[in-house]
């Protein structure tokens, strides 16, 4: 309970100076380092876990104390010492930050391990999960396909939208290494996945004759020419293993397909076959599963593109266009982004998406600022500390920059001046109306800015944009990540995704109806069932004050089930659960003076624990087993200072 | 006006849109200041404003968030538009430019926000009613038409400004009764909080704490 009374304390510290001693009337000698340590303290202790640890664990109590403590706590008032040095020493600002993980495209919930799940759990909800399998499947047929084509010479892509109408390319017969060419494969394009080449590296092709080196050689560079010409355009190294290969140009080869059987090793010739032959059937395993009318559930491709899929499967040479199925896999994208994606972001799924990442212990200043949900919530809470003007000026400063950079130079100077004059007159000028502090020398740098020749560039406010940053991270963010606001937030995400799986656990017409406390449960749960059709379950809301927001389920206060006991018999005052905590039966004691708080975290635990709605528990469970881990994690690297502070 | 910590039982996010010069910072100003800006330069990006009002015995706080309607701000003053729970949407009654350009803003306001966020159409400058270009039956017609309510306001004289707000607030406070707006949900625009002190005494119905002026 103490670390909240120093974290409201080290709020004030903005520098461990004079002005903090008085304020820490023991160990005065120590202060300097004591308040750079408790600023420590305050940077590292505060985040996200600590709240839902203290949301979800007994001691409510005492949680509850603390928060008060937070809020009786005068809000800080901005200074003008307080901006320069917090501003030039930080690096944290990027001028391109501009993604929250919390706010997601189709693109990025594809490629990011974190959010698919969800993304597949929720499609999986509308029966339309085979798009998205179909898609990740043909993406990594692609990529792994490519990567083995190249490290293998594989004369598959003669007819693949790579490659240009020109070209040729050389003869199968690869003398070159496997391992080589994925080096040079790596250092040409840069692919990523190449999951299947990756074996030790030898410098030297097999059984090659000199001669045989001499002409794989250049039919090897001039196919592989083609291939990084084509593909990217990039100078060609592949060739270090080969000193003999002429200069990289690009002339079509000779031969056209016609393998030099005579002299082609024939260990490699089988090698490059069954690569083949791996490559075909996956893709045919694909059109199996998603393309082929015949599929379970096949994606909804025209007849065109599927028999252009076809076709490049059964390429006439024989080899399968690792390319294949790209048309299709756009097709299908479109589809998840307008049909689906909208009702991903409002479904619950998305919500436990969220709430992953913020209890992951690390939220960052970005994923709040551009989250509108979160940033609804942070807005509020800067309107309380009273800051609310360094959160309006890093808006409107941002997006003055962010729209300036999106016509790429092609702007009206004078315009963008205009613009740019609004926000000094606002915030920086002597005579600004909503001043923040800033130093004369940032005022002077905003203004030869504006005033430059050609009118404002889209780097203009940078400055003062990093330094309202780097304030609000540090100064705001902690408290913000500890505040009821947060918590209310987190709750919130956690509700909505409750009610949602409730919903399709149940799969009937369910009810919902949030009411605020003071109208009398009873007659808001009735009328809560009598608007909806089907079954009814009412959850009521009772925000007593607002350190404990606790949902009860109205069955919980049904009369009849107050009379069940079903710990009776028993005998017991508590048990110690697996996580090692003990849960007590018994009443607390008549001393503890939130009374009421304990009764609701009472209320609370039994909801969470001994509710039979397994879907609930397992929510609640797997929070709790989140932040055990990052309490885990935090206490092996804490000083024991730190941990002292601690709760 | 002391910001006594919780004497709101709800915040409502509230996004202006609408031309440019309809007068959009204009209506914000003379409802959270309750003065007429006559000189304001146009808003760069977004800017936000709040206050707080009574409905049905509850008082409501609006965090309103009023865009830029200069065509170069409208990629990034969508991404505002996400879990508003209520949305006004402004024309000049003066330029028919301005109500020409309603279907694209409604457009968009359909799009990026909830499907039972509260839209309502304002026409502003009616006190320059010789200079109407806009008669007040067809834009009723095409309020009905879109599900929208509707009212003429002034910005400067002040007619209809607070109720612009509030009758917004009143039907998002009747879907939130009638439970077609879920209140715990993260997107809703809407935060639920006590009314009672930190002392955490139950209370029963809105007990303000500290009387301060209700703006």
């Amino acid at each position: 309970m103490s670390f909240f009374r120093r974290k409201a304390k080290g709020k004030e510290l903005e520098r461990p100076s004079a002005e903090a001693k008085p304020s820490r009337a023991p160990a005065s000698p120590h202060s300097p380092s004591l308040s750079a340590r408790h600023h420590n303290a305050i940077l590292e202790a505060a985040g996200p876990s600590h709240v839902a640890i203290n949301a979800i664990s007994a001691n409510m109590d005492s949680f509850a104390r603390g928060r008060t403590a937070i809020l009786k706590k005068q809000p800080s008032h901005m200074e003008a010492e307080h901006f320069g040095d917090l501003g030039r020493s930080s690096v944290n600002y990027q001028a391109q930050e501009t993604r929250s993980r919390l706010s997601k495209t189709v693109d990025q919930i594809l490629r990011d391990n974190v959010a698919l799940p969800y993304f597949i759990q929720f499609m999986e909800t509308r029966s339309a999960d085979h798009l998205v399998r179909f898609w990740l499947d043909a993406e990594s047929f692609r990529s792994t396909s490519w990567s083995r084509v190249r490290a293998h010479s594989l004369n598959s892509v003669k007819h693949s939208s790579l490659a240009e109408p020109a070209s040729t390319l050389g003869s199968p017969g690869s003398p070159d290494s496997p391992s080589s060419a994925h080096r040079d494969l790596g250092s040409d394009e840069g692919e990523t996945e190449d999951p299947s080449s990756s074996r030790a590296p030898s410098s030297l092709p097999l059984t090659p004759s000199p001669q045989d080196t001499n002409s794989h050689a250049s039919s090897l560079a001039h196919h592989r020419n083609s291939i990084s010409s084509e593909a990217g355009h990039r100078p060609s190294t592949p060739l270090q293993q080969l000193p003999s290969a002429g200069t990289p140009t690009r002339r079509p080869p000779s031969q056209t397909g016609t393998p030099q059987k005579g002299q082609s090793s024939n260990a490699y010739k089988d090698l490059s076959d069954k690569l083949m032959k791996s490559i075909e059937r996956d893709a045919v395993n694909i059109f199996t599963k998603y393309v082929s009318p015949d599929a379970a559930r096949p994606i909804p491709i025209t007849e065109q593109i599927r028999n252009d899929i076809v076709a490049k499967i059964c390429g006439e040479d024989g080899q399968v266009d690792p390319n294949c199925f790209v048309i299709a896999q756009s097709v299908v994208f479109t589809i998840m982004d307008q049909q689906h994606f909208g009702e991903f972001l409002r479904s619950h799924h998305f919500c436990k998406y969220q709430i992953e990442v913020l209890t992951s212990g690390s939220v960052f200043l970005a994923d709040i600022l551009f989250c509108e949900s979160a940033l609804f919530y942070f807005s509020e809470y800067m309107e309380k500390e009273e800051a609310k003007n360094i959160l309006q000026f890093w808006l409107a400063a941002d997006n003055f920059q962010m729209q300036l950079a999106a016509k790429k130079g092609q702007y009206d100077g004078q315009e963008a001046q205009n613009d740019a004059m609004i926000l000094y007159d606002k915030y920086f000028s002597l005579q600004a109306t909503n001043p923040l502090g800033f130093g004369d020398s940032v005022r002077m740098e905003i203004e030869s800015n504006i005033c430059r020749e050609g009118g404002p560039l889209p780097d203009c406010f940078t400055t003062p944009l990093r330094q309202a940053w780097t304030t609000m991270e540090k100064m705001y963010m902690p408290g913000f990540l500890s505040s009821n606001l947060y918590y209310k937030y987190l709750s919130d995400l956690i509700n909505s995704v409750r009610a949602d799986e409730f919903v399709v656990g149940n799969a009937s017409a369910l009810g919902q109806n949030a009411t605020h406390d003071g109208d009398p449960r009873g007659t808001n749960a009735s009328d809560g069932a009598q608007t909806q059709q089907g079954t009814k379950r009412a959850v009521v809301k009772i925000l007593k004050n607002f350190d404990e927001a606790i949902t009860v389920d109205v069955s919980s206060l049904d009369p009849e089930s107050l009379y069940q006991r079903p710990y009776a018999g028993r005998m017991t005052f508590g048990k110690v659960n697996e996580l090692g905590q003990f849960i007590r039966e018994a009443e607390p004691e008549p001393d503890v003076k939130k009374s009421k708080g304990s009764m609701f975290s009472q209320a609370m635990k039994k909801w969470v624990q001994g509710n039979s709605d397994e879907a609930q528990e397992e929510m609640a469970w797997k929070i709790a087993k989140m932040i055990v881990n990052d309490v885990m994690n935090q206490t092996h690297h804490d000083s024991p200072e730190v941990k002292s502070t601690k709760l | 006006m002391t910001t006594a910590p919780y004497n709101y039982s709800y915040i409502f996010k509230y996004i202006i849109i609408g031309d440019m010069g309809v007068g959009k910072s204009c209506l914000l100003h003379q409802f959270t200041e309750k003065k007429f800006m006559a000189d304001c330069p146009h808003t760069i990006g977004v800017e936000f404003g709040t206050r707080i009002i009574e409905v049905s015995g509850q008082k409501v706080k609006l965090q309103i968030w009023d865009t830029a309607g200069q065509e170069r701000f409208r990629a990034v003053t969508r991404s505002y538009y996400r879990g508003a729970a209520g949305a006004l949407m402004v024309y000049d009654i003066t330029r028919r430019s301005t109500y020409n350009h309603l279907s694209s803003w409604l457009t968009d306001a359909r799009n990026l926000t909830n499907p039972n966020t509260v839209i309502i159409l304002i026409g502003n400058k009616a006190d320059l009613e010789a200079q109407r270009d806009v008669t007040y039956e067809e834009a009723k017609q095409f309020a009905e038409e879109n599900g929208l309510l509707f009212l003429e306001a002034s910005a400067k004289t002040g007619e209809n400004v607070e109720d612009a707000f509030l009758e917004a607030a009143k039907k998002i406070y009747q879907n939130i009764q009638d439970g077609s707006l879920d209140l715990n949900a993260a997107e809703s625009g809407v935060q639920h909080k006590p009314t009672a002190p930190q002392g955490g005494r139950l209370t029963g119905d809105a007990q303000p704490q500290k009387e301060g002026c209700s703006c």
